[in-house]
């Protein structure tokens, strides 16, 4: 009861500070809170099919790219509506999704990691090779739309729209992973056959995790091209998708709480090293690799190691 | 077509595989020592194009210059297995996959930081130019590269059949238990087999370097590489080179006939195709898995 009273305070509290953020942070902050907010999503994503459900992909920046091509190509050559334009957007990633899903069902470890490369490798070469449509390696230049009369150039309203998806995720999430196919996610993983012989589909369910971790990736994508307003196939490359892994890596495979602290820290990160831009990649890496090898659980797992040991001595007498 | 041209374009495939060839050999030898693939292993291919160009800016003769790159490809091998991949060994294969992505990482920002985007090159170590034999125009280069790669393969062929190193190193990638207990140490030929392929790797690089150039983007080539080893069956040495050589092939001829967009798509679709129908390759076995 404590515990949910402390939730409810939290999230008013998150509430109210998403409220007034816009209009007490200066313009760069914010343009920054977005980018965090963005991360989250794609985080959340990655992190149930990751993280949850134990599939390596190396391709969530194309499911982003699709989102971001597709929303944004929508909004410079059509009349639709901004919000349909992010829903066609996130169904198409989700697409995407599918066609990687399809063979994954029967693959697994390193041939799984291949053929999300192949994927990977394959939107990037089409995105190039067409470069009428989508601007090829120049990129692409996203005009500003409207929502309900306001122009989405007004930061505030940006900002709102970012926030609320971000919001709508996280609960979203939370409340998947308690559900008859969030148990299905971490079944998969943590034992195929076992899963299997309880009658868990486990090749729809890897489908469907794929399906729902494109989606969120979408709809990244579509925000990230409307943030930042600008689009190029660089930025959807192999070393952002190890970006995004760097994030559910170091907060904490298969947590949520570990996919928004390590989207926060790394978007951050980059700020707190803005002296060294170039190095860039390389911190990151570095970063990666000597979490893989000494921190396991992420930074989730370091805290609720601490958190337990007390109680592990007190059993103890 | 005429008959010289599809000789042309066949030697043409051919060169090109080869260095595929090389690259998937390169990938095979730890996977099958020690089950983790070397995602990494384009970086090894960089590794050694930059030494190659450190030492030929010394002045040293390509004589020296060869034998002193893959020596240094040997030896970064053997430091990211004792000093990364010996820590994880026994981590889940997400572990893996994304440690070696990362340490590849690591090499190529630390090379761009260093020598930035520049395109470097080496000169021809070949003393003579292009010539034509019966129409067919021959770049030594290429034949050069061909001649390394079979070379190669002669002496991996001789090592893995009559070295005693190489037997150890088949008996490691059938069973590790029973190679410990018939006194092999597992350890040591875990090491030099990531040597062996690094150092493969820098050959490849030092190979390379005078054809398409040196940039810290070289290593991108590992995903033919990867392509190649799939067609082969990723268990397969005879399969890696068979690979190789039939997707150097495939491109040459796909980019001859329908332009170089399908020259750049076909790989990744003959990858997705294999993965779909026969994720073991043309020479792998499934492996059996006790549940």
């Amino acid at each position: 009861m404590k515990q949910n009273q402390q939730t409810v305070w939290m999230i008013l509290a998150l509430l109210i500070a998403a409220g007034i953020a816009p209009w007490v942070l200066p313009t760069y902050y914010l343009y920054l809170l977005n980018l965090i907010l963005i991360n989250i999503i794609l985080a959340l994503g990655l992190n149930v099919l990751t993280g949850n459900s134990g599939q390596i992909s190396l391709c969530h920046s194309s499911f982003m790219a699709i989102g971001a091509y597709t929303y944004t190509l929508l909004n410079n050559h059509s009349q639709l509506p901004m919000l349909l334009c992010v829903l066609v957007a996130v169904l198409l990633a989700s697409v995407g999704g599918i066609l990687v899903g399809y063979p994954a069902r029967r693959l697994s470890g390193i041939y799984l990691a291949l053929a999300t490369l192949a994927f990977l490798s394959l939107t990037q070469i089409l995105i190039e090779e067409f470069p009428d449509l989508t601007g090829g390696i120049r990129g692409l230049k996203i005009e500003p739309s409207e929502f309900l009369g306001w122009s989405m150039g007004n930061e505030t309203m940006l900002f709102y729209i970012v926030a609320i998806a971000c919001g709508f995720c996280l609960y979203i999430t939370a409340n998947m992973m308690r559900s008859r196919i969030g148990r299905a996610f971490d079944a998969i993983r943590t034992s195929p056959h076992a899963a299997q012989a309880l009658g868990i589909q486990v090749a729809q369910v890897k489908l469907v995790a794929f399906t729902i971790s494109a989606a969120y990736a979408g709809l990244a994508g579509a925000l990230f091209s409307m943030v930042v307003g600008f689009i190029d196939p660089v930025e959807f490359g192999v070393s952002a998708s190890l970006r995004y892994i760097t994030f559910i890596v170091v907060g904490g495979m298969g947590s949520i709480a570990g996919s928004v602290i390590g989207a926060v820290v790394f978007t951050g990160l980059p700020e707190a090293l803005r002296g060294i831009k170039e190095y860039g990649d390389l911190v990151y890496s570095a970063i990666l690799l000597l979490s893989l090898i000494f921190m396991p659980n992420g930074l989730v797992g370091l805290l609720r190691a601490r958190k337990s040991k007390p109680n592990a001595s007190t059993v103890g007498h | 077509m005429t008959i010289t041209i599809a000789l042309q374009l066949l030697i043409a495939g051919l060169s090109v595989g080869s260095i595929y060839a090389l690259v998937a050999l390169a990938l095979v030898i730890p996977f099958k020592a020690s089950s983790i693939l070397n995602f990494a292993q384009g970086e090894l291919v960089t590794v050694g194009a930059y030494a190659a160009l450190v030492l030929t800016a010394l002045a040293l003769p390509y004589w020296v210059v060869l034998p002193v790159t893959i020596l240094i490809g040997f030896v970064v091998g053997l430091f990211i297995e004792r000093a990364m991949i010996r820590r994880i060994m026994a981590a889940p294969e997400f572990t893996l996959v994304i440690a070696t992505f990362a340490i590849g990482l690591i090499i190529k920002s630390a090379i761009r930081l260093y020598w930035q985007d520049n395109l470097f090159t080496i000169d021809n170590p070949l003393p003579f130019g292009s010539f034509r034999v019966a129409g067919v125009v021959l770049n030594p280069q290429y034949l050069w590269v061909i001649f390394c790669t079979t070379m190669l393969v002669v002496c991996l062929a001789w090592f893995f059949k009559f070295n005693p190193l190489g037997k150890a190193m088949r008996a490691v990638s059938q069973s590790q238990e029973a190679a410990r207990l018939m006194g092999v140490s597992v350890e040591r030929v875990l090491m030099i087999s990531w040597g062996i392929s690094s150092a493969i790797g820098a050959l490849g690089g030092i190979l390379l370097a005078p054809i398409i150039g040196i940039n810290p983007e070289v290593g991108h080539l590992v995903l033919k590489a990867l392509v190649a080893a799939v067609i082969g069956g990723f268990t397969s040495l005879p399969g890696a080179v068979v690979g190789g050589l039939l997707l150097g092939l495939i491109e040459t001829y796909s980019g001859a006939f329908f332009g170089s967009t399908a020259k750049n798509i076909l790989p990744f679709v003959v990858l997705v195709v294999f993965l779909l129908v026969r994720p073991y390759g043309l020479f792998g076995r499934a492996p059996l898995v006790r549940i």
